[in-house]
């Protein structure tokens, strides 16, 4: 989100999901797209069909890997020097986009310094990935007149996630892939509202549509329409709340649809964070081992039981009509925050989504002109949609970035917070598997998707295993310096030696046990994808 | 087989009589403007909708997606049991040709010794009103698998659309109870009325879009000729979702469940179940014998388009075209079908013809044959090259060869 801020000016996929399918060169980093985004695949795929070339980075041989004409297999937080590295050889055989750069970029210069600066060998022996290879995913994307990149959390969950989002930036930016249909640069969000839930403001510094708090003129359109005084400071950040909690002066907290006791870094601390809370009501369509350290519990309706609307990855806003009353005593998400209001002595009385959706134009720039009646007889309205007229924004930058320029943000290559040693010889990445979600607060309870995948499983290269005289099935108990888990392995030939990884969907394995809170010093995001463990039979 | 007609104007109140004594299901447009088959609870308010194929079948009628077979009570004397009665007359009306097909490929795998209890429970007293095609749609190829898009048997009543009248036939005891019991919604048929019918019918079939060549399919199945590189393309693509069992209207798999209800009670549930799941053949112990992707598709087409083929003389796809579209990585069987009917002859293949043909016409002896074939296998040479440079043959020799087999054909 916030690199690709810095550089372009508006943190969402450039261009619409439809348009990968007419892509001619695919370049997809730290996404197992199969897996997590499958409606995001089949496009992919689609443009392969077509003729597409796919170029996948990933240190794991994904299932998309195997479609791919070019497999970067990089090491584990090492994508800054593979794409300086791809960089460096667009630069020197002069297969840069000059027109693009010189009439819409700025800060090329810099880039220029730093990447010549740079020495592709020891770029290539950073990644691990031999040069020719890099100098033939360069040329492949640099040569494609439309070329798409698809990134999702395999770069941003580092501790220089920001840096790497930049860096994908300046890749696209060097050779024009950007502002035209069929390219961009596009982030894959994980679910169908995260997207919704940014522009809604659920980001410390900002109200709905990234309208800063620190503006004392957006401060007051807001305080105007809501009749109360605003904060100008930014809030706090999740870990800020669910590690340091204590120390930032939070007595009581209210989480809706979320686990953190699961989903977040180093749980141990967050556990012991919400056990010391005077108050912690939770809101959740299933009693998560988050809400079952709560004194208060809302149980909500879920997404078939109200309607509302969703943005999705391309920014596009969806109705979702109620298909069923809601089952027992569950009440929406609008329900229980606007009565809880109420009982706080704050009136919110809106009769129903359509009049929320009709605040969030009026407030909202780029949902100007999103209303219900407009969805109903659509796929939905892509922002920026600023009026009632406005058919909605495909895809970005059209003619100018939402910045005016697009910056060029050089950057180093950074190594991972924390990297294998003695004691904890190996590097944990982190996943998800396609028939789980999340936490498995949901997925867990269809008896088919547990049957499917019933536990974790952490996956050894077959030549560790055998070195550790590890089996097909052995629980091992795995650990790293903030904790230890139990979980089965599983010998595979699709990771490197010296690599493990394992889904975060269980409560019985939980993994964010051991992964490691270091943040990201911009979006804050911690870095899940790597930390070091070390593993024996258990 | 009674013949009659019933004005559209009469549709509604026919219904309404139907619908008196049994639970009516037809194609009800949405609020959200879907088009599914549906429980109607009141004739007059439900927006009943003959134009388009349903976007789901009518399996869930008959097999639910989810169903309790029975509830459970652990008491001090141990456990006792309370099976539920599920079955209720029913009248599917408006199914479409395909649909119909399904539910008699259903009947032979659940009614089929030993008999499914709780299939038969709501099957038997379901009656069928079918509508035919009068216009196929992008993805539908009934005309290959020979179910439609207008049936000869199966139904009870099956109606054609003649515009602002429905010619209704009757094709078993129970159509021609229902058009005697209410004679007040039917007229005769008139000579113009079968004309009609018939052009509809002769232009149906003449207005598919696509040309699935199921039979070519199982004809190369049999033979043995799908090449590797299909199943594998095909694997690489398949996400293991589910997603194309769940909406084939003749995937009949099922998986039971049991679920507590409370301490002391529980019920015991059986859902669908998918072929191309992990945990389909996954054995207690982790070994799955059917492995990787590769082996599940594969096991799925070859049951749709061979070993159905081979048992019931009929594919087990009733050419709906509904798997195309639902799938992530667009695998299905309408692809697969035309995949193996594109893919070049087998290499094997023709070049055994071409071996046949001189050994035939005496120019090669059959061990010379066979030298050559392990020579080819062994250098990946085109057979012909392979005869030709052990100056067995010349190049006239083969061209003369293949122009007399031209000519006989």
């Amino acid at each position: 989100m916030a690199g690709l801020a810095t550089t372009f000016g508006s943190g969402a996929m450039t261009n619409s999901i439809n348009e990968i399918t007419g892509a001619e060169v695919i370049f997809v980093i730290g996404s197992n797209t199969t897996e997590a985004h499958p409606q995001i695949a089949r496009r992919i795929l689609e443009a392969v069909d077509n003729g597409a070339k796919l170029i996948v980075a990933d240190p794991r041989r994904t299932e998309l890997s195997r479609s791919a004409h070019i497999h970067l297999q990089l090491r584990p937080g090492s994508d800054i020097a593979l794409l300086n590295a791809m960089m460096r050889v667009i630069l020197s055989e002069g297969l840069i986009d000059d027109a693009f750069i010189e009439m819409r970029t700025e800060n090329f210069k810099e880039l220029r310094k730093h990447l010549l600066s740079q020495d592709i060998d020891k770029l290539a022996a950073v990644s691990g990935i031999p040069v020719s290879q890099i100098k033939k995913a360069a040329r492949l994307y640099a040569g494609a007149q439309k070329g798409v990149i698809c990134y999702c959390l395999g770069i941003t969950q580092h501790i220089c996630g920001t840096a790497n989002v930049e860096s994908i930036a300046n890749l696209a930016m060097l050779t024009g892939h950007v502002e035209q249909a069929y390219t961009g640069v596009n982030p894959l969000r994980g679910q169908n509202n995260v997207q919704g839930a940014c522009d809604m403001g659920a980001i410390p510094g900002v109200f709905p549509g990234y309208q800063p708090v620190s503006d004392p003129v957006i401060r007051e359109k807001f305080e105007r329409a809501w009749g109360q005084a605003l904060p100008s400071e930014p809030g706090l950040t999740i870990t800020d709340m669910t590690h340091r909690g204590r120390k930032n002066g939070i007595r009581a907290m209210f989480i809706m649809g979320e686990n953190p006791v699961m989903s977040d870094p180093d749980a141990s601390k967050v556990e012991e964070t919400l056990k010391g809370l005077e108050f912690l009501a939770v809101s959740d369509i299933f009693l998560t081992e988050t809400a079952s350290l709560a004194h208060v519990v809302f149980p909500a309706a879920s997404f078939a039981e109200k309607c509302g609307s969703v943005t999705n990855s391309e920014r596009r806003v969806q109705l979702m009509h109620q298909a069923i009353p809601p089952i027992g005593e569950c009440r929406s998400d609008s329900e229980i925050i606007t009565e809880l209001a109420g009982r706080l002595g704050y009136t919110m009385a809106y009769e129903n989504s359509a009049e929320i959706m009709e605040e969030i134009a009026l407030l909202t720039p780029i949902y100007g002109g999103i209303f219900h009646d407009r969805l109903e007889t659509s796929w939905g309205l892509q922002w920026p949609c600023p009026s009632r007229d406005h058919a909605g924004t495909p895809y970005l930058h059209k003619y100018s970035f939402a910045r005016g320029k697009g910056r060029f943000v050089p950057a180093e290559n950074i190594t991972p917070d924390e990297l294998p040693d003695d004691d904890y010889p190996f590097i944990l990445m982190t996943g998800r598997v396609y028939h789980h979600y999340h936490t498995g607060a949901m997925t867990r309870a269809s008896d088919i998707l547990s049957r499917e995948v019933p536990e974790a499983v952490l996956e050894i290269n077959s030549d560790d295993a055998r070195e550790k005289g590890l089996r097909h099935g052995d629980m091992v108990s795995l650990r790293s310096r903030r904790g230890e888990i139990e979980v089965r392995v599983k010998p595979v030939d699709t990771i490197s030696r010296g690599m493990l990884y394992v889904s975060f969907h269980f409560h019985e394995s939980p993994v964010n046990r051991l992964t490691n809170p270091a943040l990201d010093p911009v979006a804050k995001c911690p870095e899940y994808k790597v930390c070091a463990v070390n593993l024996e039979k258990a | 087989m009674k013949k009659n007609i019933l004005k559209k104007d009469h549709v509604r109140p026919f219904l309404r009589k139907l619908a008196r004594d049994s639970r009516l299901i037809a194609p009800v447009r949405t609020s959200h403007r879907d088009l599914l088959y549906q429980e109607i609870e009141s004739i007059d308010s439900a927006e009943i909708d003959l134009s388009e194929q349903p976007q789901e079948s009518a399996k869930q009628f008959l097999f639910p997606q989810q169903e309790q077979l029975f509830t459970y009570q652990n008491t001090s004397k141990g456990f006792t049991f309370s099976p539920r009665k599920s079955g209720m007359p029913t009248v599917l009306f408006g199914l479409r040709s395909c649909d119909i097909s399904a539910i008699l490929y259903m009947d032979v795998i659940f009614l089929r010794s030993p008999r499914d209890h709780y299939y038969l429970e709501k099957r038997r007293d379901t009656i069928i009103i079918g509508i035919g095609c009068n216009e196929p749609w992008d993805n539908c190829f009934c005309n290959a698998t020979r179910t439609g898009p207008f049936l000869e048997i199966g139904f009870d009543l099956q109606l054609t659309d003649l515009g602002d009248r429905f010619y209704v036939e009757s094709g078993r005891a129970v159509g021609d109870e229902i058009l005697e019991k209410w004679p007040q919604f039917f007229s005769p048929v008139t000579e113009e009325d079968e004309k009609l019918r018939y052009q509809l019918m002769l232009e149906a079939r003449s207005g598919f879009k696509r040309h699935v060549h199921v039979e070519t399919a199982f004809q190369k199945i049999a033979d043995n000729s799908v090449s590797p590189s299909v199943w594998e393309h095909i694997a690489k693509r398949c996400d293991g979702c589910g997603g194309c069992a769940y909406i084939c209207p003749t995937c009949t798999c099922f998986t039971i469940f049991d679920r507590p209800l409370s301490p002391h009670t529980g019920e015991r549930l059986r859902t669908w179940d998918a072929c191309t799941h992990d945990g389909f053949t996954r054995m207690a112990g982790g070994h799955n014998p059917v492995n990787p992707a590769t082996d599940r598709l594969k096991r799925r087409f070859m049951h749709k388009l061979y070993y159905d083929y081979k048992q019931f003389k009929r594919p087990g796809c009733v050419g709906c075209g509904r798997c195309v579209g639902i799938c992530f990585g667009g695998v299905d069987i309408a692809m697969f079908v035309d995949m193996v009917c594109a893919e070049k002859r087998d290499q094997r293949q023709s070049a055994a013809v071409i071996g046949d043909l001189l050994v035939e016409a005496g120019l090669i002896t059959r061990k010379q044959l066979s030298e050559a074939l392990e020579k080819r296998d062994r250098t990946g040479m085109p057979l012909g090259s392979v005869l030709m440079e052990m100056g067995i043959v010349t190049k006239e020799d083969i061209a003369n060869c293949l122009a007399d087999k031209v000519e006989r054909l």
